[in-house]
Order: C-alpha cells, then sequence, then structure tokens
C-alpha cells in the first residue's frame, strides 16, 4: 500500500489542476448546501409550530387556517365539550383565531400579502413557545398589534411604537414576539374582534385551538369534534397539522436537490477527465511503482484516495461558503420569503446538519465515482508497456 | 470545410475525453437551460393568462377583503369599459377528506362572453352555461386531474360560505392553463338566502377594454371613483395581478438561479480547461503542421473548431435533454401525479435552447482560443526543438 503522502504529494505536484476539481466540488456542495439547506429551513419553520397537547379545528375540507371559516356557534359549542383543558379560573383553554391576509407594504415598499392573525387571550396559553421579546401583549378589543420577529424585521411601521397599516385599520405595535424561529414568526397578531370588524367576512374565525385536558382521550375528543351533526369540522392534533403542511415542501426539496444532482453529476464529468489527464501524465511513474512490486490494487486505491483527499478538501471549502452563503443572504436579504400555508412565510435560512450531510454524499460520490474508471485504467497498465512509453 | 474531417479526426483520437468533456457541457447547458426556464416559463404563462385587454379590480385592503357588489354597476358605466363582471370567491372542496381544492368563483353567466372571448367558449355554450341554474364552467386542467367531462355532476363544499353547492358541469373551457371553476353567482345567493345570508359582495371584478390605449387611464379613474367609499380600489392589469400573486416567490427563485447558475458556469470552464489541455499536449504536433505549410491563422482556426464543435455537441445534449425533461415532467404533471403541480408547466423554449446552444458556442470557442492563441503563434523551431 502506497503512504498517503504519496497521495497528498501528487496533488500538490498537480495543484492548479487539482485546485479546478476541488473549486468544483466545492461549488457543487455550495449549491447543494445552500439550496437544500433554505427548503429545509422552510420545512422546520412549518414543522416545529404546534404542539402535540393541542388540537386545531377547521372547517371540513379546509387545507390551512387561511382557508377555513368557522361561526361564532362552533366556538361557543366546543368550549364546553369533554376533554377540554381548562386554566385554574376554570375557563376552558379554547382559542378562538381569525388568519386573514391583508396586503402588507415591506419595509423597501414592496406590496405582499401579510400573515395577520387574529387572536383573544387564549392564544398565548395555547402556545407555550411564544415569548414577548420587547414590549408587552396586546390589549384586548384595542387596535394594538403585536409582530413575529421575523415580520417585524420586513414590514414598515412593525416595531414597538409604530403603526401597521393593514387592511383597512392602522395597528398600533406594542410588542415583538418569539415562537423559536417556527412559522409564527413571521405573523402579526392583532385583535380577534377587531380584525373580523375589519375584513367584514361572513364568519368571525377562521379555526379553533384547544388544549386536550391531562388524560383525556384524544380520538375519542377528535370524533366528537368531527361527527358533532350540527357542523362540519375537521380536528386534528396541532402538531400533525404543521407537519402536513410541512410535506409540502417535500417536493421542492426534491426540485433543488435535483438541480444539484445534475451539477454534480457535470462535475464528476469534469473530475474524470482531470484524472484521466493525471493517469496519462503519470503512466512512467506508475510503471515505475508497478516495477518496484506495488500491486494493482494499491495504486487503484491510492489514486482513489487523490480523488477522495479532493472530495474532502471541496466538501470543507463549499459548507464553509455555504455557511457564508446563508450568512450573507441573512446580512443582505434578510428572511427569504416563500409560500406556505396560504400567505407569505418568512424563512431565515440555516444551512443544517441534513443539508450538508447530502453535500457530502454528493462531494464523495462526485470524487469516487470520477476517480473509479481512471484509477482502475492506472492499475491495468502493464509496467513493462508503462515504462518503454514517453 | 476541407478541413472537418481532420477535426473530427482530432476529436476522435481520445474519444473518452471528448466524451467526458462534452458530458460536462452538456449537463451544464442542461442546467442552464432549465434555469432560464423559470422566470421564461412564469412570464410566459402570464401572457397567455392574461389577455391584455382586461382590468382587475381588487380591494385595496387585500385579496380576503370583499368589495360591495354595487361597484360593479358604476364600473360597467365609465367610458370605455366594453363590459365587466364580479367573480366571488367560494373556495369550493372537492373530495372532503383530502383536502384538495381548486379555485372556485361564481359570476355572472350572461357576462362571461363577453369579458372573457379570449376563453373561447361558442354561443351554444355560452347558452347552456346560462340556461343551467347550477350549471359550472371548468378549466381544462381541473377537468383533466378529476377526470370530469360535460354533463358530469359534481358537489363542492363551502371553505368560505357555510353552504354546499351541487353542480353540473356544462363545459370545459378549451383554455389550457386556467384551472378554475366559474359558476352562477344567483345560484349562491340562493343557497345563502336559504340559510339566512345573501350575497351583496363580490371578491373582485373583471373590467373589459377594448382600446389598449385606456387600460392605464381606466386604472386610476376606477381607482379616484371609489377612493371615498368604505371598500377602496386597487385597479391592476390582469398581468400584474398574477404576477403580485407570487411576488413572495421571488427572493426563493432568484436565489436558486444565482447559485445553481454559479455552478453551471464552473463545470463549462473545467470542461473548457480539459479542452485547452488537450491543445497544449499538442503542441509538437502542431509545429509540424506549421512546418509542412499551414498558416497560422488556419492552425489556429482549427483549434477553435475543433472546441466549438466539441463544445456546441455537448451544448445540443444538454439543450435537448433539458427539453426532454421538462416535457416527461408536463406529461407527468397532467397525467399522473398533480404534486408536480406548477413545474409542469415550464417547458424549455425554442429561444431559450437557442440561448443554450450559443452559450455553449461561446464556451467552446473560448476554450479553443486561449491556448491555441499561444499554440498557433510560437515560433516552429522553438517548439521543434522541445520535441526532439
Amino acid at each position: 500500500m502506497l503512504p498517503l503522502r504519496y497521495s497528498l504529494r501528487s496533488l500538490w505536484v498537480r495543484r492548479s489542476r487539482a485546485a479546478l476539481t476541488v473549486g468544483v466540488i466545492a461549488l457543487v456542495v455550495l449549491a447543494m448546501g445552500l439550496l437544500c439547506g433554505l427548503v429545509s429551513s422552510m420545512k422546520t419553520s412549518l414543522a416545529g409550530a404546534g404542539s402535540p397537547r393541542n388540537l386545531i379545528v377547521l372547517r371540513k375540507g379546509a387545507t390551512s387556517d387561511g382557508a377555513s371559516a368557522l361561526p361564532l356557534e362552533v366556538y361557543q359549542a366546543l368550549r364546553f365539550f369533554d376533554g377540554v383543558a381548562r386554566d385554574e379560573g376554570g375557563e376552558p383553554l379554547v382559542s378562538p383565531e381569525l388568519v386573514v391576509q391583508p396586503f402588507g407594504m415591506t419595509r423597501w415598499g414592496s406590496r405582499e400579502s401579510a400573515q395577520v392573525r387574529g387572536v383573544e387571550a387564549p392564544a398565548f396559553e395555547l402556545r407555550d413557545e411564544v415569548r414577548i421579546r420587547q414590549g408587552r401583549r396586546l390589549r384586548p378589543s384595542s387596535a394594538e398589534a403585536i409582530v413575529g420577529r421575523a415580520a417585524a424585521a420586513r414590514y414598515a411601521g412593525a416595531e414597538p411604537g409604530g403603526e401597521l397599516a393593514l387592511g383597512n385599520s392602522r395597528w398600533r405595535v406594542v410588542g415583538i414576539f418569539e415562537s423559536g424561529g417556527s412559522a409564527l414568526d413571521s405573523e402579526i397578531w392583532v385583535d380577534a374582534r377587531q380584525l373580523a370588524n375589519d375584513v367584514k367576512r361572513p364568519s368571525p374565525y377562521s379555526s379553533l385551538r384547544l388544549r386536550v385536558a391531562d388524560g383525556a382521550d384524544v380520538s375519542a375528543l377528535i370524533r366528537r369534534i368531527e361527527s358533532d351533526p350540527r357542523f362540519a369540522l375537521a380536528a386534528s392534533v396541532e402538531s400533525d397539522y404543521y407537519a402536513k403542511q410541512a410535506a409540502s415542501t417535500d417536493a421542492l426539496y426534491l426540485v433543488v436537490a435535483g438541480l444539484a444532482l445534475l451539477a454534480g453529476t457535470g462535475a464528476a464529468f469534469g473530475a474524470t477527465n482531470t484524472l484521466y489527464a493525471a493517469v496519462q501524465a503519470r503512466t512512467r511513474e506508475i510503471g515505475t511503482l508497478r516495477a518496484l512490486g506495488f500491486s494493482r490494487g494499491a495504486i487503484a486505491l491510492s489514486f482513489l484516495l487523490e480523488a477522495a483527499l479532493m472530495g474532502l478538501t471541496g466538501f470543507g471549502l463549499g459548507s464553509g461558503l455555504a455557511w457564508l452563503g446563508a450568512l450573507a443572504i441573512s446580512a443582505t436579504v434578510g428572511d427569504v420569503s416563500t409560500f406556505a400555508m396560504d400567505g407569505t412565510a418568512l424563512v431565515s435560512v440555516r444551512v443544517g446538519a441534513l443539508d450538508l450531510a447530502a453535500a457530502f454524499a454528493l462531494a464523495i460520490a462526485i470524487s469516487l465515482g470520477g476517480a473509479l474508471a481512471p484509477a482502475l485504467r492506472a492499475a491495468r497498465l502493464r509496467p513493462i508497456d508503462a515504462l518503454r512509453k514517453g | 470545410m476541407r478541413y472537418l474531417p481532420l477535426v473530427l479526426a482530432n476529436l476522435r483520437r481520445s474519444p473518452l475525453r471528448s466524451l467526458l468533456t462534452a458530458a460536462a457541457i452538456a449537463f451544464a447547458i442542461a442546467l442552464v437551460c432549465l434555469l432560464r426556464t423559470m422566470p421564461e416559463g412564469l412570464e410566459s404563462i402570464l401572457d397567455y393568462a392574461a389577455s391584455g385587454t382586461r382590468v382587475v379590480v381588487l380591494n385595496r385592503a387585500g385579496f380576503d377583503y370583499l368589495l360591495p357588489y354595487a361597484h360593479l354597476q358604476r364600473l360597467r358605466a365609465l367610458p370605455g369599459v366594453a363590459s365587466a363582471a364580479s367573480w366571488t370567491w367560494y373556495g369550493g372542496v372537492i373530495e372532503v377528506e383530502k383536502g384538495v381544492t381548486f379555485p372556485s368563483f361564481a359570476t355572472e353567466p350572461e357576462l362571461v362572453g363577453e369579458v372573457f372571448p379570449d376563453f373561447g367558449l361558442g354561443p351554444e355554450a355560452l347558452a347552456a352555461f346560462q340556461s343551467r341554474r347550477d350549471g359550472a364552467l371548468v378549466g381544462r386542467a381541473t377537468a383533466q386531474s378529476y377526470g370530469w367531462k360535460a354533463g358530469d355532476r359534481i358537489a363542492l363544499a363551502g371553505s368560505v360560505y357555510p353552504v354546499d353547492l351541487e353542480l353540473q358541469i356544462v363545459e370545459v373551457l378549451p383554455h389550457d392553463l386556467s384551472p378554475v371553476l366559474l359558476f352562477h353567482r344567483e345560484y349562491l345567493d340562493q343557497a345563502l338566502q336559504a340559510v339566512g345570508a345573501s350575497l351583496d359582495t363580490a371578491s373582485l371584478f373583471y373590467v373589459r377594454v377594448d382600446d389598449r390605449a385606456r387600460i392605464e387611464p381606466l386604472q386610476a379613474e376606477i381607482d379616484a371613483l371609489f377612493r371615498n367609499s368604505p371598500a377602496q380600489t386597487l385597479s391592476e392589469t390582469e398581468k400584474e395581478y398574477f404576477k403580485n400573486m407570487f411576488s413572495a416567490l421571488d427572493a426563493f427563485v432568484a436565489i436558486t438561479i444565482a447559485v445553481t447558475a454559479l455552478v453551471a458556469l464552473c463545470i463549462v470552464f473545467i470542461a473548457a480547461n480539459t479542452a485547452s489541455l488537450s491543445v497544449r499536449e499538442r503542441a509538437p504536433e502542431l509545429a509540424v503542421l506549421k512546418a509542412i505549410g499551414f498558416k497560422k491563422r488556419l492552425v489556429f482556426g482549427l483549434l477553435v473548431l475543433e472546441a466549438s464543435v466539441l463544445a456546441l455537441g455537448g451544448g445540443a445534449a444538454g439543450a435537448l435533454g433539458s427539453l426532454a425533461l421538462t416535457l416527461g415532467l408536463h406529461g407527468a404533471a397532467t397525467s399522473l401525479m398533480s404534486q408536480v403541480g406548477p413545474l409542469g408547466s415550464f417547458v424549455v423554449t425554442r429561444a431559450i435552447m437557442v440561448e443554450g446552444l450559443f452559450l455553449a458556442l461561446f464556451v467552446g470557442m473560448l476554450s479553443g482560443v486561449v491556448p491555441s492563441f499561444g499554440a498557433a503563434r510560437r515560433g516552429v523551431a522553438e517548439t521543434l526543438r522541445e520535441v526532439f
């Protein structure tokens, strides 16, 4: 077996050519890491929202909060169902909510549909992850608003003391909240009745969230809600609901991974070519090694090792670039806006371990896949021919 | 042309290398073509879907906000307005368990023909739609994905209004992209009255203008007309309206394009590097060519031609490959999986393929020119001396 130093030194001798291959692998890793990171950030922000202890109730057939409509009677009826948790005061933990997407102005003056949620007091009790980071909660029945961390950075006037023009009203911003990077961070919360007044929809609410009492039978409660003959309702565990929303990003993940894979295949052809050239240039050297007694396997292995080293270096460089790229995106455009749940969802790009693992697999596949044929050719050289040549 | 056999023979000398270089270029060009398709596809969808003779009137507050139905009469009375119709978002859901949905709107059946001549509905179809109070028109894309045809009865569950509707499809819209389902406004109104509600609002108005020069001033006039009403309006051309619906995706698309284009470019350069490698290796042979009387310019031209032929071959394969891929996706979207969704609408156009070929040609020439310039200029004696 040839020493590792041999592979390292061979790379160093042809460093400019090796650098090209490493550079392309690094770029492919950058693409894979950054693009997959973007999509998986979308996914985690959706999947991170919702609690397994809550149920979300929508009108049957509605795919999301924003596409659902519930009359007041549903709220009044469901409050007194068995299995609904109550707070210390004996009030049922049921949060009626209204999701609307009015036009909002971004800080750079473009118009988009913002995600606005009308809430009442229980909304905070049902969402343990929501914390007020700055300012205070909104007062009921007032034209006050609190904004999620990501929404605060995006919309004009979305800072404490500022005024948000959304829908037909102006809302006084009294606080900024945070939900640990979940989809709620892109939302703006206002009073539910004020919002219903503003939008003048036929139904006052779009969804209900309720906390399941400790020890209650969740599936029985779901069955009870869905089989109520007065309404056509669908209930699901809140975390399942968000997981389902998150699954909609899977197709997108495949698309960007496919793009990166396509780039990777192109890069693999480039790598193969470079290594073939290296084998050709080193024919004599290989002949000498074989004459010295190194086996075919050792020769092939050393070429594969060389390629793997290039792949690793490319991966190291590329993942660094992806990390920097994510930072650069955060610094320049901030949160990337995407479509989710019928509204604008803001996602801060993070390159996760899984994305890097995918990129790593691709980098190694490119380098080893590209090196296989040249390495075998090198191993198959007959020492006598190799020495005679050139 | 006389030298083409020589060029081809040179390419065949190391078939594997030529093949690999061409393949790398092919993949890069395929990537570029696919990426160029994204914005172009969106643009062409917009051009196709939007007539250019309609103005969309929305509530200034947002898509969820309704407009008073009475606005319609005032819109129709404006000078230059050929016709106007209202659309009311019903949010009908089919297959309630799966929650699959498509845009469904209530509209005035007698106005569809006037406001949407581009739907291509004949007088019989329009008459059939008007004569059935539960009649519905459905876009071809939606009809295909559910296997509906004219005459089928369907049941829609309302998600916005508390009423479910039974409809009979009278005609499939002969318009490829529109997935909408349209039905009688009055039918929805009657269903609402049965549960003690009524319909006095609309989601948006479509205003058809015959004189294209009127479109811009009319938008301002409409918004001015309703400035002091409780529901202020926002008028846009149909194209702007569709575009704004997807504007949230702009940043995402831009990042994807930028990153992938960068990679494609790099693959192209590494391919170019390999091409130039083969020129450098052949320096002695080129010197011999010149020694036997080939002119500098001819040698240079031959090398550039060789690199260009290789790159063009790769580029053509890449462009055709991307076309095949998008056609495949298109087929899958219409027949098998609705999951592919809008991706199926993007098919590589001829213009993009030509662009890809030019890019390949440019790269090929670049990879040929740089090393060949040196090789062609070097003195014969000097090079030959190195060889012997």
